[in-house]
């Protein structure tokens, strides 16, 4: 996989958001596994899609693969449902099943397979075999590749129409650093030059250094949207003399306090001047007050409640 | 998107594994049992009667009943194991629009079965004629009788894909999948001759038989037509449960 991230997305001239709208996904006497879920996943970024095992992001990534219909809502990619898409491979490269190959199969003729259906030359899938750097093991069987491998045998399937929409669910599973920071690579290469990347992930640490935005979704609703940079920095460090007394005035003004380190808040809704102020006005010495940024692993868990991250609900 | 595209993509996704392999080991141990049979077979008294007349040997050789059911395990095992394996997810990603996807399934299995069925049907005569040879008897079914149970071999055998390849899509599960196919085409049938007598006339391998030119139950066209019927039904249903439902 050294060569990934030279890869340009084909027909990546007009752009692809990816948007779900108000998508309820209920199933016969059950809660809902998506419940008035909106978001966008913008052309040019990486967008993560996180949450908890059964938070509903593999419910709703079949949903926009028009593999699973929602109970209401409807998810498009560049305006049109994903089995009204004039050529839906073309448009969107998905893996959204890690072993979604016959184990008997090659991963040659998986990939000649697909190609067939999709109309691409056969010349393109021993590309895409030596991109994802599995051309030497191409004629083995499927079945006894690694988990490693065959993610990358997911990966070549993606790729093998060059979309300029990328979905994909867990591609990080399984494969070593050097394949993670290729994969890294690849997918911030494909966004750069103007494509829709949209990727489930349960390695927090993995989508910090990925994503531009991220998607947070915790029983089915989501919790959490917005660029990366400004959701963990979405809150203040106090250090106070009266960490207790400026607790009080800060929830009272409407702001959500956690307590951080001996005689520490961390303060979320609140700007630094309004709790400059509120600090001032009821004689509260400040000691510091600074903006904090907090790793993608804190925020998750303050999102979700506590709950684990996890990317393998595929029966929500 | 061309139609054929997507079949030829179903076609190699039955050519790529080793299940056409194993089926044609199948054919090649039916065909050694029928050989020693012949060969070396007897009736209850001692004589070898049952290969004594032309028709005597185009029953031996009449294979449509076996390409029936045989053909209906591939068509089932072909098209359940995508969701097994769930390579269906790709089928569908590659052609949304489920009931094109599900027919080039369906045409792909009917060529295959079609082929397993001629294979299968000459095997069988390949099989009877070798086990004659060991014998005081000639190999005596015309080319016109050999051309009609080749003939109906071959379509027994699509139709048989086509009924297995409907009970896969609706069932989902291999082993669900042959099992439904042998109830549809082993079991059932004989109980619906119990309860309904007239039934005999109507039921698979009734109607291969006449196809092949071995029973005259029923005239020829109506028992193409009902061994189409037959085929056709669980794969509309089959069809139309792919159409409606999640792939999960």
């Amino acid at each position: 996989m050294q060569q990934l991230s030279d890869q340009k997305p084909g027909p990546a001239a007009r752009s692809y958001p990816i948007t779900i709208e108000h998508v309820t996904k209920t199933y016969r006497g059950g809660a809902a596994a998506v419940d008035d879920l909106s978001f966008i996943a913008e052309p040019g970024r990486v967008t993560g899609f996180l949450g908890p095992n059964g938070a509903g992001k593999s419910t709703t990534m079949k949903i926009l693969l028009g593999l699973a219909s929602p109970t209401s809502g409807q998810a498009t990619i560049g305006g049109l449902a994903y089995g009204e898409l004039p050529d839906p491979t073309g448009t969107v490269g998905a893996s959204v099943e890690a072993d979604a190959f016959h184990p008997g199969r090659s991963g040659r003729n998986h990939l000649r397979i697909l190609a067939d259906a999709a109309d691409r030359p056969p010349e393109r899938v021993d590309e895409v075999l030596e991109l994802v750097d599995l051309g030497a093991a191409a004629n083995r069987r499927a079945g006894a590749y690694s988990l490693g491998m065959k993610q990358r045998l997911g990966l070549a399937a993606a790729l093998l129409c060059d979309p300029p929409v990328l979905v994909l669910d867990e591609p990080g599973n399984g494969l070593d650093p050097q394949g993670i920071r290729t994969l890294r690579n690849l997918l911030r290469s494909r966004a750069a030059q103007g494509s829709t990347v949209f990727v489930s992930s349960h390695l927090l640490a993995e989508v910090e250094q990925l994503a531009d935005d991220v998607v947070v979704v915790n029983q089915g609703r989501l919790v959490a949207q917005g660029s990366l940079a400004e959701l963990r920095q979405s809150a203040s460090l106090v250090r106070a003399a009266s960490p207790e007394a400026l607790r009080a005035t800060l929830e009272a003004a409407g702001g959500i306090v956690e307590n951080g380190q001996p005689n520490t808040l961390v303060v979320r809704g609140l700007s630094l001047d309004e709790i400059g102020e509120h600090a001032f006005r009821t004689g509260i010495a400040l000691h510091e007050l600074s903006p904090h940024t907090d790793s993608l692993e804190d925020r998750f868990f303050a999102w979700t409640g506590g709950a684990a991250a996890g990317g393998t609900d595929s029966n929500t | 998107m061309n139609w054929l595209r997507i079949v030829r993509a179903e076609l190699r996704k039955l050519t790529s594994t080793k299940m056409p392999l194993a089926f044609l080991t199948v054919f090649a141990v039916i065909g050694a049992a029928t050989a020693t049979a012949v060969a070396f077979g007897t009736d209850m008294d001692g004589s070898k009667t049952f290969i004594s007349t032309a028709a005597d040997q185009q029953s031996l050789i009449a294979f449509a009943a076996n390409a029936l059911v045989i053909a209906g395990l591939f068509g089932a095992i072909a098209v359940a194991r995508e969701y097994g394996h769930g390579t269906v997810v790709l089928t569908f990603l590659t052609t949304p629009r489920r009931p094109r996807a599900v027919l080039a399934q369906i045409a792909a299995a009917f060529v295959a079965g079609s082929v397993l069925g001629l294979v299968g049907a000459g095997v069988s005569a390949g099989s009877v004629a070798a086990g004659l040879a060991a014998t005081d008897y000639g190999f005596m079914v015309s080319a016109a009788d050999l051309t009609r149970v080749l003939a109906a071999s071959t379509l027994a055998g699509g139709a048989g894909a086509v009924l297995g390849a409907g009970v896969g899509a609706l069932v989902r599960n291999t082993g669900g999948a042959v099992t439904g196919t042998i109830v549809l085409l082993v079991i059932l049938p004989p109980l619906a001759v119990q309860m309904v007598s007239e039934a005999a006339s109507w039921v698979p391998s009734t109607l291969a038989n006449v196809v092949s030119g071995v029973d005259n139950a029923t005239g020829l066209g109506a028992a193409i037509a009902a061994i189409g019927l037959w085929a056709l039904i669980p794969a509309v249903i089959g069809l139309v449960a792919v159409t409606r439902r999640d792939v999960v």
